[in-house]
């Protein structure tokens, strides 16, 4: 196989998928570089890049979404591609465009199809008009005048969204249509600061479907494969917690018709590299939601049951190579489950927690894969994402991986920083996840999961917490035994 | 003496005495004996407590100790009986709006001396991306907005003073 025409990779990212994108290359034999807001300067990934260039910004994360600072430090680190991670820069034309410019490859789609495909209202007309089934819509750009009335005649209940970005923010529910217009102006400011893009589109929400996606992977030379689904349906507040494939939802009929679907919609958009279609299944039908043009967080639980490599997959078609594998070449083999370490407080209503990583211990053996951007002494901040680390598990069926995922969440030990360990147990040992009856309204329903047992081993915590104070040892130590005995009489 | 810990903002009273095998544990409802901790270095331990062996994983920031026992992990805060005594509460005057999580001011919808009623909206903070609005928890007047836009605050602080109306 010929040489790739790049030695050094540039990682626009940061924690764990900066990381990811780094061992990756490291097996490649490329050399890494990443750029860094000081608030990330003592992070696994900037000691483990070959170089590092510090960006700046008002804010740390206006430093990771300004190009013109990203694509001079990839010039000075003399960088042939250019990796954007998944969130910040991953989505963006403008900047996928101006990299490939600078005469630097872009890790991703061609611009026009993440114009295309990214854009959750294009893509979808698009889709559409393909043949291929959407959901109910208002589309604000239609007519501006008009959206709120063309919002409400769908009928509640509804689900605002901006058009650009992803990963749930900005997105609100309506139940209640005298809220729809707080409600968009939430949906736009948040939509204006986080992707500096405030349209709006509004579509049907369905109540309780089941997230299934598809990972796709096309080359220069018009081959799409697809890399089997994904099911995504644990989520909080539309962010996902656990993913898994294969989906328990789906018969093999139709798990090869949604998989089909995918590859249909990525070859009718020509589409290159790493992409995720979305579908929302619910009642046996599944529609098409959106398309993700960029590698996906969870990622990794299908390069467990493929043992394909998606990132150095990325690399090889951004390099012009034709994909090595056919479809029929790609076999899913056992089961795989993910579960998203997150600074979070489920018991609290999932609020974010802060603090110093004072001890990390991660379970590791057979078939446990962790992507953890962390490190020990590291602060936990709320200026970034929540997400801390990811813990993935291999196994030959979806029982014995639920297991596996479960005792490896008992033996993770993060100690300074809440997080949602014992919350993702909890989950993984829940009879109707192991039913494979989940859904995104699954923790909504079950708050139980979320709330935990205040109680449980109470005391357990409270004989070490007395066992290591000083001040505690000392008073019991210094009241005669016999005394003691008789109970509080001093009070 | 009694001793108090915080776990998940609920204070626990408890104290130890002496027993042959270790200490006895007492807890408001219940003593538990005998109970002992053996160090194994490096954050490492084990807890025996009524005849069971448990190891534990733990940290110890200040008066903060982080423990793991059985898969699950709590934050103990030791409340020093002295120090508790002097930072008793005396705000009785004043309303603190304060922040249900960490995160960053985006707008401040008030300034001081304002009569706000029950509800009015204070203060727009960010979190994980999620705005949320701080309202008056009453009616009153606005004393002091402690962080103006763009600053960021942990879990807990106080965001805006008021004092009641017609003090």
């Amino acid at each position: 196989m010929r040489e790739l025409p790049f030695e050094t990779i540039l990682i626009a990212n940061r924690g764990e998928i900066a990381v990811r994108i780094i061992k990756t290359l490291r097996k490649l034999g490329l050399r890494s570089a990443i750029v860094y807001h000081d608030a990330d300067a003592r992070t696994q990934a900037i000691d483990m890049a070959d170089t590092a260039i510090a960006i700046s910004g008002d804010t740390p994360i206006a430093a990771y979404l300004d190009s013109a600072q990203i694509i001079a430090a990839a010039r000075k680190a003399g960088a042939g591609a250019l990796h954007p991670g998944y969130g910040f820069l991953s989505e963006n034309a403008e900047f996928a465009r101006a990299v490939i410019k600078a005469g630097i490859a872009f890790i991703g789609p061609a611009p026009e199809s993440i114009e295309l495909m990214g854009d959750k209202i294009r893509s979808r007309n698009f889709v559409q008009r393909n043949g291929f089934p959407v959901a109910p819509s208002a589309i604000e750009e239609d007519d501006r005048a008009t959206f709120a009335f063309r919002a409400r005649a769908i009928g509640a209940p509804l689900l605002v969204k901006p058009s650009a970005g992803g990963g749930g923010k900005g997105m609100r529910i309506v139940r209640d249509l005298d809220t729809l217009e707080d409600a968009i102006a939430q949906a736009r400011s948040e939509g204006q600061r986080y992707f500096g893009d405030g349209r709006l589109y509004v579509e049907r929400y369905v109540e309780n479907p089941r997230h299934l996606e598809v990972q796709v992977l096309g080359d220069s030379f018009g081959n799409v494969v697809h890399l089997f689904e994904r099911e995504c349906s644990v989520q909080r507040r539309f962010q996902k917690i656990i993913e898994e494939t294969p989906a328990p939802a789906l018969s093999p009929g139709l798990r090869k018709r949604i998989c089909e679907t995918a590859t249909g919609i990525a070859r009718a958009a020509n589409y290159r590299n790493a992409g995720t279609v979305e579908f929302i299944f619910s009642g046996g039908e599944f529609y098409f939601l959106e398309m993700n043009t960029r590698l996906q967080v969870e990622h990794p639980v299908t390069e467990m049951i493929t043992g394909i490599d998606l990132v150095a997959q990325q690399i090889y078609v951004a390099a012009g190579r034709e994909l090595g594998f056919s479809q029929s070449d790609i076999v899913s083999k056992g089961h795989a489950i993910e579960a998203r370490l997150y600074a979070e407080a489920p018991e609290r209503g999932y609020l974010p927690t802060t603090g110093k990583v004072l001890i990390l211990q991660y379970p590791d053996g057979d078939g446990v894969r962790i992507d953890s951007g962390i490190l020990q002494g590291q602060q936990i901040t709320t200026v970034f994402d929540p997400m801390l680390a990811k813990i993935i598990v291999h196994s030959p069926t979806r029982i014995e991986a639920a297991m596996k995922a479960y005792r490896a969440m008992r033996d993770l030990v993060l100690l300074g920083c809440e997080t949602n360990a014992s919350f993702l147990a909890r989950i993984l040992a829940d009879e109707a996840f192991l039913s494979g009856q989940v859904h995104t309204g699954y923790l909504e329903e079950n708050p139980h999961i979320a709330a935990g047992n205040p109680a449980s081993d109470l005391s357990a915590f409270l004989a070490t917490a007395a066992l290591m104070t000083r001040p505690v040892r000392e008073s019991a130590d210094a009241v005669p035994a016999l005394h003691a005995a008789l109970g509080s009489w001093r009070n | 003496m009694k001793h108090s810990f915080e776990v998940d903002g609920v204070d626990y009273q408890l104290w130890l005495s002496p027993c042959q095998q270790g200490y006895r544990l007492h807890l408001r409802d219940k003593v538990i004996a005998p109970v002992a901790f053996s160090y194994q270095g490096d954050g490492c331990g084990v807890l025996t407590i009524a005849g069971e062996s448990e190891p534990v994983k733990f940290a110890i920031d200040g008066d903060v100790i982080h423990v793991h026992i059985r898969g699950r992990t709590r934050i103990l805060h030791y409340r020093d009986p002295l120090r508790t005594l002097a930072c008793a509460d005396n705000e009785e005057d004043h309303l603190v709006a304060r922040a249900p999580m960490p995160g960053v001011v985006v707008k401040t919808s008030v300034s001081p001396g304002q009569l706000v009623s029950a509800g009015a909206a204070l203060m727009t903070i960010e979190s994980m991306k999620l705005e949320t609005v701080i309202r008056s928890p009453q009616d009153g007047v606005v004393d002091r907005i402690h962080f103006s836009e763009g600053e960021s605050f942990e879990r807990d602080a106080v965001l805006v003073m008021l004092s009641k109306e017609g003090r």
